[in-house]
């Protein structure tokens, strides 16, 4: 027999070789749990879409203990191929897609109705951050500027769908990895500016009716309150309901009685905090906190530029999910269909997500160790 | 490729710490969003979630009847229908288009069609518009008929008075929402409406109804029996308004009471209105005068002070009073007869109504004892009616009173009461001194001696005064004679008071009851502002009394005994109850 230090020294290198982050994966298991109890209560009390939810959330755990396997650095190797892929592929919705809810995203193989632009949330990263990290940091301009431009042909393509939640999650993951890279201030200014410019440009040319409805409703969410403005409104008084300490689980009036759409995918927050206030809402978002701190954490800790990039991108777009998820139940922002991380019921966006974790557990785990 | 591991570590470091305080910030952010909306802005967005989702259902009951003591109906809900239009779906299904229907609803509600249309398009998004409240059930058939979309019927009841005017003050009436306004409707309005049944529920988005919240059984109206004796109300109305209209007086009143129960058999007044169509009705006629108008009682009082005389001891039921000269003066005022009658008895005393005796009888007890006689006599408290609007009368108390104030006070002057003490204070006198709270529901059992009942004068004493009434009615007022019973009563004339004193308007009253021998009923008569040559009490109000007396007495089966000389000292309660047609309270 060891002494204890060495058996605690033991089952830490279990977890790493396993390539499991501990701390990260205790986070993702509690949201996925909370997630269980109100897509159950969220779904009409339906045992089939919960079995559905729990079926979706072990494939994405499998999917990401696989990528966890993968040393990260070998990425690198499949960046430009598969980004040249993805962006084929985008076209290829765009010209054969099919058609659901109004927007093109599936491509139909036949067999499964499969969406590119997931595909492109974790290319996207790793593109930039291999293509930012073959040179020194800070980049210089010259590269910072080719790299908005991988960055805005996806993004592009994707808004054309029109799926602007991804298109916006998407165009994020690519600039944290610039930002993180060291683009000077100076820089961040001018780009912030041509983004403002780009905005009417966006407005008049790229934004779809319904979208441009979205954010006038954002605005004003009263002027239509039984039209467009429904949403939100029914969304708002389901949180407002909740008080303190919620109506308690299954007891919420607005989600039960379907007042509220959407209630167990995008709008899920909205069941979560009428059932379980405000105490409860306190320890969801604690809960993101922790988790994004540890990717923090991993990017802050990560042997290689790359890897550093790379985990602080996809710790940042897991927390621009959440912000822009609450943010848009909550009325701070405009109706995005983006879920809520983890918590909401949907496959394809689970499943990328968890990818993404598998992808930083990897880089936590796949190190050098100078014994 | 090149290698740039961490060979500049520092520029990104800081990033991170920016990103990191980003996150805090937003997380942050996030929190005190759900909170505004959590903790500030809750009770707005909670009642925002119940005005969705939380609906009542009122279940409607009809009202309960009022009917009088011998089941009688005084009022009565008759189904009717409201006509009522949705204004949405007359626009969504374009039923405005239907013209001739449209004017054939305008013709048989007397409306003009133009006017309808415009009053249902006024405001297209309403759901709810009246057309016209309560019409018959023969015009509600054809509107069905007609058929209009959006155009609706909703059972309603609506109140009828079947006695019209007779009965129209103590019944009172209701609003058109069938809530009681006024009289017995509005006193015992909870009874009569019942409770309305109450199903609150939640509903889901789609109307359907989730979780019943609460259920509150309806409770059923209950139909309301008064003490009225329909025949003796109908009686005393005509034969009020009679006199009224004769003596060209400007109104009155007249109450009959049964002396052992209390219970009140007519309450009357005239001028008086049609309940069934009030529109234009001047509002003077609405008020029941015989319980809110006061009036100073004049000699009517002075049986009383006989009794306190009486009662204290300082004179017998045959002793003699001195009226010798005539006239006296106290303090700076006189006091005097209209003509000396010299050395009278108390029965005498009473039919002379002599000013100069009954002064001598106040004076001769402590003023203390007389003036609480006076309270004792229920002047200056309600009568127990519970009716809305009773007035209970002015009566002084003060702690200082001149001896021309106890004097005037002793033949009613000073004092004003409405018709309806005075009723009780004779119903006490005929009921033996025992003092009952006057009722206008019928009693279950009469004369029973109830907490309330109190024993106010002596039964030997009221018995003696009772008598003395009787020598009046035979010897001065024979006009208000009964043929076959011996009734007692006392005339009453009072100038009649406004601000600063007195003017030329009289009111003439007269009080008593029968029969003699075993009072069972009292009857009090207010001809007020006789406009003829005749104001006494005794030639106004006087022929009145004696009829509705002698209507009341053979309605009631009353044996006559005008022939039987034996008094009874505590009398027994003779009045029959007729029997009981249905059930009421």
């Amino acid at each position: 027999m060891r002494s204890t230090g060495q058996d605690q020294q033991k089952y830490r290198t279990l977890w790493q070789r396993l390539h499991i982050d501990l701390p990260l994966l205790s986070g993702i298991l509690a949201l996925m749990t909370l997630g269980l109890f109100v897509v159950y209560s969220a779904g009409g009390q339906e045992n089939a879409i919960l079995i559905r939810h729990i079926k979706r959330i072990s494939v994405a755990l499998f999917v990401m203990f696989a990528v966890a396997q993968i040393p990260p650095l070998s990425y690198r190797k499949w960046a430009v191929p598969v980004f040249i892929l993805g962006l084929l592929l985008l076209t290829a919705v765009l010209l054969f897609g099919h058609v659901g809810k109004g927007a093109q995203r599936w491509l139909d193989l036949g067999f499964t109705k499969f969406q590119p632009s997931e595909i492109m949330k974790l290319v996207v990263p790793i593109m930039i951050a291999w293509y930012v990290s073959q040179y020194d940091l800070p980049t210089k301009i010259s590269r910072i500027i080719i790299a908005f431009i991988l960055v805005l042909i996806p993004t592009l393509l994707i808004a054309k769908q029109p799926d602007l939640g991804t298109s916006l999650l998407i165009a994020s993951s690519g600039i944290f990895v610039i930002f993180l890279a060291g683009a000077s201030w100076k820089l961040i200014g001018i780009c912030g500016g041509l983004a403002s410019a780009f905005a009417p440009i966006l407005w008049m040319f790229l934004m779809k009716p319904y979208q441009k409805q979205r954010v006038l409703t954002f605005l004003d969410p009263e002027k239509d309150p039984l039209g467009s403005g429904y949403h939100i409104i029914q969304s708002k008084i389901a949180i407002g309901s909740g008080g303190l300490q919620g109506k308690g689980w299954l007891q919420g009036t607005q989600s039960q009685l379907e007042f509220l759409p959407e209630r167990h995918t995008d709008f899920i927050f909205a069941v979560f905090s009428e059932e379980f206030g405000l105490v409860g809402v306190g320890v969801l978002l604690t809960v993101y906190l922790a988790i994004v701190m540890r990717g923090l954490w991993i990017a802050v800790n990560a042997q290689h530029a790359f890897t550093k990039l790379l985990a602080g991108s996809l710790t940042l777009t897991f927390f621009v999910y959440v912000f822009v998820n609450i943010g848009m139940v909550s009325g701070l922002l405009p109706v995005v269909g983006v879920p809520l991380p983890l918590v909401s019921y949907g496959g394809t966006s689970m499943v990328t997500l968890m990818a993404g974790f598998g992808m930083l557990m990897a880089i936590s785990t796949h190190r050098r160790f100078h014994a | 490729m090149k290698k740039s591991t961490q060979n500049n570590p520092n520029t990104v470091a800081w990033r991170f710490y920016v990103v990191l305080a980003a996150v805090v910030l937003i997380y942050a952010g996030l929190m005190a969003r759900t909170a505004y909306i959590q903790v500030i802005e809750p009770d707005m967005l909670k009642k925002q979630g119940d005005n969705r989702s939380l609906r009542t259902n009122t279940k409607t009951v009809q009202r309960g009847s009022i009917v009088d003591r011998n089941g009688h109906e005084l009022a009565i809900s008759v189904p009717v229908e409201t006509v009522w239009a949705d204004p949405k779906i007359i626009f969504d299904s374009n039923a405005l288009s239907m013209d001739k229907h449209w004017q054939a609803l305008a013709d048989v509600l007397g409306q003009n069609v133009n006017k309808l249309k415009v009053r249902v398009t006024k405001h297209p998004r309403k759901r709810f518009v009246y057309i016209e409240r309560k019409v018959a059930p023969a015009m509600a058939n054809y509107i069905r008929e007609l058929k209009i979309p959006g155009i609706h019927l909703r059972k309603e009841s609506k109140r009828f008075y079947p006695t019209g005017e007779i009965s129209a003050h103590v019944v009172g009436f209701t609003n058109v929402d069938d809530k009681g306004i006024e009289g017995v409707e509005r006193v015992y309005d909870q009874l009569l409406t019942g409770e309305n049944g109450e199903k609150r529920y939640r509903k889901d988005a789609k109307g359907r109804k989730i979780e019943i919240l609460s259920v509150k059984e309806a409770t059923p109206p209950k139909d309301i029996t008064l003490s009225i004796d329909q025949r003796i109300q109908a009686l005393a109305y005509r034969e009020l308004k009679g006199a009224v209209k004769a003596f060209k007086a400007t109104s009155g009143s007249a109450v009959v009471t049964n002396v052992h129960t209390g219970e009140v058999l007519a309450l009357v007044n005239s001028p008086s209105y049609n309940p069934n169509n009030r529109s234009g009705v001047a509002i003077h006629r609405f008020r029941n005068r015989a319980i809110t108008d006061i009036y100073e009682p004049g000699s009517t009082m002075k049986p009383l002070t006989v009794l306190t005389a009486l009662e204290f001891g300082s004179v017998e039921k045959d002793s003699i009073v001195d009226t010798y000269p005539g006239w006296m003066r106290l303090g700076g005022s006189r006091v005097a007869d209209p003509r000396y009658l010299g050395k009278i008895t108390l029965p005498e005393l009473l039919v002379h109504s002599s000013n100069m005796g009954t002064t001598k009888l106040a004076l001769s007890v402590p003023k203390d004892y007389l003036i609480d006689k006076f309270f004792d006599a229920g002047f200056s408290e309600d009568t127990g009616t519970g009716l809305v609007g009773e007035s209970s009368g002015m009566m002084h108390d003060r702690s200082r009173w001149s001896k021309f104030e106890l004097a005037t006070l002793s033949w009613g002057h000073g004092v004003a009461i409405t018709p309806i003490q005075l009723a009780r204070f004779y119903s006490t006198l005929g009921n033996g001194g025992i003092k009952k709270p006057l009722t206008i529901l019928k009693q279950e059992q009469s004369a029973q001696i109830t907490g309330d009942d109190e024993r106010i004068f002596s039964a030997e004493h009221s018995q003696n005064v009772v008598e003395m009434l009787e020598h009046v009615v035979n010897e001065q007022y024979t006009v208000a004679k009964v043929d076959g019973y011996r009734v007692g009563g006392k005339s009453g004339t009072a100038i009649k008071a406004f601000a600063g004193g007195y003017g030329n308007d009289y009111v003439g009253l007269f009080a008593g009851v029968a029969p003699i021998s075993n009072p069972e009923i009292a009857v009090v008569v207010v001809i007020d502002d006789p406009g003829g040559d005749l104001y006494h009490g005794g030639e106004v109000a006087a022929p009145v009394f004696s009829r509705i007396m002698k209507g009341a007495l053979r309605l009631l089966n009353v044996p006559p005994d005008a022939n039987t000389k034996i008094t009874l000292l505590q009398p027994e309660p003779k009045i029959e109850n007729i029997p009981k047609e249905r059930d009421h309270v």
